[in-house]
């Protein structure tokens, strides 16, 4: 069983450890904003300061503006923890001083207010949890016999998928998947929550074990074994979140689209039999593949397509940009999002894409955002949309 | 130095949000890599009274002017991953984050050139060029995290060093914001050599022209020996090979590689051979010379499985950091031909604390890591003690011909020895035209004189402490 200080770290010990090698000088926000108290090594520097006996209330009150500051502006893109040469878990680090923050009510009004919404709606936007299911009214699909139905497996639509008029495609794509290999799936419908993730951002493991609880015990109730998504988001949460709050009492399988579409295929239950003539390139995001280490999945199924022109971007894989719109920065600074943005949208014109595909709702939203301002021709879809296309042909 | 009001008036007033000294940020930008000693600190002024984000030229410029106007010393700081001071600023002052400048890239490939600002990241720039299918000739290991300007002014080397030169070689412009004020170009060696290792006393770079190459797989081979003298002689062979780098740990420190990531390399001294090799005969000849050289040298081959992984963890050596719970770190340079003793020496001195990396610079010198790494944490007292041992070693004139790898603060007073008694001169020549008042990175390459006591000079005193305390 899993108690609170299973994800608590002794920050200053951790601070303590840094080298000062400057490695995680890649942090991509800081490439931005330049002062070192952005730098993972200068935030460290400044816990250090922080937690440290001798230091003076108004020096610590000084030190925290900048820590406070410097923590929001992290889109928790995980690439300082990934070449830390030391190994310091980061990731962890940042998310215990931004509970150290609200501690002191220092978070950002939207912050307050987007952590309010999720609590008191389950949902990102603060609507009303009827409104779950648009997507599929919109979508002109009846979910009614899949909604709350005992299966093993469950498609977890996600808050983004269910409310986002962008994200419209997304559920249905992932529907058509499911219904046209004849999985035997069910939705938790009204009775989903938010996964939690922004919560677990924000460093709320106890807020977030509420909802983990909820989603847990609605998933059991149905006899699901293996949970699907198509949000990467909701992949980290069940996949790193989940587990930390629940321990081993979350024993659900947890898989991304592009696992299970890959096992699809190698049954011979799902043929992607119409080629793309677009040449194709994949964002990985940073929640698959820094922090769930999902790699192969998503190239297994695109080197599927009939004659698929894959290139992958300059910086792919482990070592892939981040979009920028990560770790509740949009909420915090979203002209920080589009400049972090501009250096995967050059990398994606250099890779002469006409088509970049992600799995991630977040990232589709600010690179669609990118892509419009500097006006390229370059379609934007997520994995499930670009499978469909595969699956059915251009419609 | 506390600044008045009216010079942060001034400074504030041009450079706007680009200036802060609020205590954080002070506190962040007075130190590198090394933190000094509680000790030292009460010698050294080494918290600035602001920091600025240098945008451009222009605004190089008029920092001078203010500086010099106002006596206020300016530190340049890159990376900050150097450990020798450089930019920790001495006495109080400006630190000058390079980190704003403005960012260009220009690949002539023709001249096999790139024009860039000195405040990209090694990584950043070679990923650019590795784009076009160009590559960067030698670079440091802290490739992740120190930047081009930094590397220059430290006088750095760096992989591909035997092959193409440490940084002196690597140049063929610079565009350099002089002391005075002056904005110059320069394209002679003779001229550019001057901030090759001077640490930002000269004057503040702007631009940076480098020889490039085409991007040549490279080809790895490797080695046992087991002594430091059939090590130096297996280097010495290997140096004919016309080699792109030489890179050798010692058996401790080869150990510590094999608990850190389970590997099982034999516990001898390791030394890892690099070449171009563009097509299959040049690397069957590359195979043939190794083989020979090692032959004549009395070591043994390596088995080939771990070259590879060896070879990635080019640039994670500080990894081995993170294990214990003290260190201490410091280099020097070599002569292969002389430092037989020297090696012997260090090896009795610190027994099992001593972690040794080495990189051959050029065909005859290489430069030797030292860490100390200790299990407890060591008093303020002992690490000082330590660190003055390590001075000693550092900078004692021996048979081994041996000298420190930079200035910077804490070898400032030993420009002459690592660059030559000419050079020295001109290079004082050239300070006292365009910096008068001292105001580019006071304390460093020459040597400081000491706070409270300003008729001894850092050198003298650090000197005489690391005789006394051995
Ligand atoms: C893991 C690790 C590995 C290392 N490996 C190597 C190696 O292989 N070879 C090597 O040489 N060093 C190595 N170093 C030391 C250090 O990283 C390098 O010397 C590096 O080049 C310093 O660059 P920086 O940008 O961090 O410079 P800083 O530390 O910021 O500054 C170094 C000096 O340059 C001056 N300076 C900085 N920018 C300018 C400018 N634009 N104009 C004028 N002066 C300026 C500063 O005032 C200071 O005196 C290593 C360090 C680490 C942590
Ligand atoms: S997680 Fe990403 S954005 Fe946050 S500090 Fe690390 S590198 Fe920077
Ligand atoms: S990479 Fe890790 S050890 Fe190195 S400076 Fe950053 S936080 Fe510190």
């Amino acid at each position: 069983m899993s108690s609170s200080t299973d994800w608590h770290v002794d920050l200053l010990e951790i601070a303590q450890k840094c080298v000062y090698c400057g490695y995680c000088s890649l942090c991509p926000t800081f490439k931005e904003l330049k002062w070192e108290t952005y730098q993972p090594r200068g935030i460290l520097e400044q816990i250090r300061m922080y937690f440290s006996e001798g230091i003076k209330e108004d020096e610590k009150v000084e030190v925290s503006k900048t820590l406070f500051e410097a923590i929001f502006a992290c889109t928790m893109c995980k690439a300082c923890e990934n070449i830390c040469l030391v190994d310091l878990p980061l990731l962890k680090v940042w998310e215990q001083v931004r509970q150290e923050a609200f501690k002191k009510g220092r978070w950002s009004p939207l912050l307050l207010s987007l952590y309010n919404k999720v609590k008191t709606t389950q949902n990102i936007y603060g609507l009303p949890a009827e409104e779950r299911l648009a997507w599929a009214g919109l979508a002109g699909l009846n979910m009614s016999k899949r909604t709350k139905k005992k299966a093993s497996i469950a498609y977890f639509v996600g808050c983004q998928a269910s409310y986002s008029g962008k994200m419209g495609n997304v559920a249905p794509s992932v529907v058509k998947i499911l219904r046209k290999t004849r999985v035997n799936f069910t939705i938790l419908g009204l009775d989903e929550w938010c996964c939690g993730s922004p919560i677990f951002l924000a460093g709320g493991y106890s807020v977030g074990k509420t909802f983990a609880k909820h989603n847990h015990d609605k998933l059991k109730e149905l006899g699901v074994k293996r949970i699907v998504t198509a949000c990467s988001g909701c992949y980290r949460a069940f996949k790193i979140g989940y587990p930390r709050v629940l321990g081993d009492k979350w024993d659900i399988e947890v898989l991304h689209i592009t696992e299970l579409a890959d096992e699809l295929i190698k049954k011979g239950k799902l043929k992607l039999k119409h080629a793309i003539k677009e040449k194709i390139t994949f964002k990985d995001p940073c929640e698959l593949v820094r922090h769930c280490g999902l790699v192969e999945a998503p190239r297994e199924v695109i080197k599927q397509i009939p004659n698929v022109r894959f290139e992958e971007l300059p910086s792919n894989k482990h070592d892939a940009l981040c979009c920028g719109g990560g770790g509740l920065l949009k909420l915090n600074d979203s002209d920080l999002v589009s400049q972090v943005n501009s250096h995967l949208i050059s990398e994606i014109e250099y890779s002469e894409a006409e088509i970049v595909a992600n799995g991630c709702p977040t990232c589709k939203d600010t690179i669609l955002a990118g892509v419009k301002k500097n006006g390229l021709n370059v379609e934007v879809l997520d994995i499930s949309e670009l499978i469909v296309r595969a699956m059915e042909g251009e419609q | 130095m506390t600044l008045k009001k009216t010079t942060r008036t001034r400074f504030t007033r041009y450079l706007s949000k680009n200036f802060r000294d609020d205590y954080t940020t002070l506190q962040i930008y007075s130190r590198d890599m090394s933190d000094l000693p509680k000790v030292v600190k009460l010698f050294v002024g080494n918290l600035p009274d602001g920091v600025i984000q240098v945008r451009n030229t222009e605004d190089m410029q008029k920092i001078y002017e203010i500086a010099n106007e106002t006596r206020v010393p300016i530190t340049q700081r890159g990376g900050g991953t150097a450990g020798f001071g450089g930019c920790v600023p001495y006495k109080k002052g400006v630190v000058v984050d390079t980190k704003g400048l403005e960012s260009h890239f220009l690949v002539d490939p023709l001249e096999l050139t790139v024009t860039t600002s000195p405040s990209i990241v090694f990584s950043d720039l070679q990923r650019q060029l590795n784009l076009e299918g160009f590559s960067l000739c030698s670079y440091p290991s802290s490739f992740h995290s120190a930047t081009v300007g930094g590397w220059i002014a430290h006088g750095g080397y760096g992989i591909g060093s035997i092959q193409y030169g440490g940084a002196n070689e690597q140049i063929t412009a610079l565009e350099v914001v002089l002391p005075n004020g002056e904005r110059k170009r320069y394209t002679e060696f003779d001229d550019i050599s001057l901030f090759v290792g001077s640490h930002g006393t000269l004057g503040t770079i702007t631009e940076v022209v480098l020889k490039i190459k085409f991007d040549i797989p490279l080809k790895h081979q490797g080695c046992t020996f087991d002594s430091p003298s059939e090590m130096l002689k297996g280097l010495e062979q290997l140096s004919k090979i016309n080699p792109f780098s030489i890179w050798f740990l010692n058996p401790d420190h080869v150990t510590s590689f094999n608990e850190v990531f389970g590997y099982n390399l034999p516990k001898s001294y390791v030394a890892i051979v690099s070449k171009e090799v563009s097509f299959e005969e040049e690397e069957k000849e590359f195979k043939n010379l190794f083989n020979n050289a090692i032959r004549a040298s009395g070591g043994q081959i390596l088995d080939r499985r771990y070259i590879k992984d060896i070879w990635d963890f080019r640039f994670k050596g500080f990894s081995l950091l993170g294990e214990c719970t003290d260190y201490l770190v410091t280099e020097v340079i070599l002569p292969v031909e002389t430092s037989e003793k020297f090696f012997r020496k260090i090896i009795s001195k610190f027994k099992g604390e001593l972690h040794l990396e080495g990189e051959m610079i050029s065909p005859t010198h290489y430069s030797l890591l030292i860490y100390l790494l200790f299990e407890e944490k060591l008093s303020e007292i002992k690490k000082t003690i330590l660190n003055l041992k390590l001075y000693k070693i550092t900078t004692k004139k021996s048979r081994a011909k041996g000298f420190p790898y930079s200035t910077g603060l804490w070898f400032s007073g030993y420009y002459s020895s690592i660059y030559g008694k000419e050079q020295y001169k001109r290079y004082q020549e050239f300070k006292r035209k365009v910096d008068p008042k001292n105001i580019s990175n006071p304390g460093k390459v020459i040597s400081p004189r000491i706070k409270f006591f300003p008729l001894v000079r850092l050198k003298a005193i650090v000197k005489i402490a690391s005789r006394l305390i051995i």
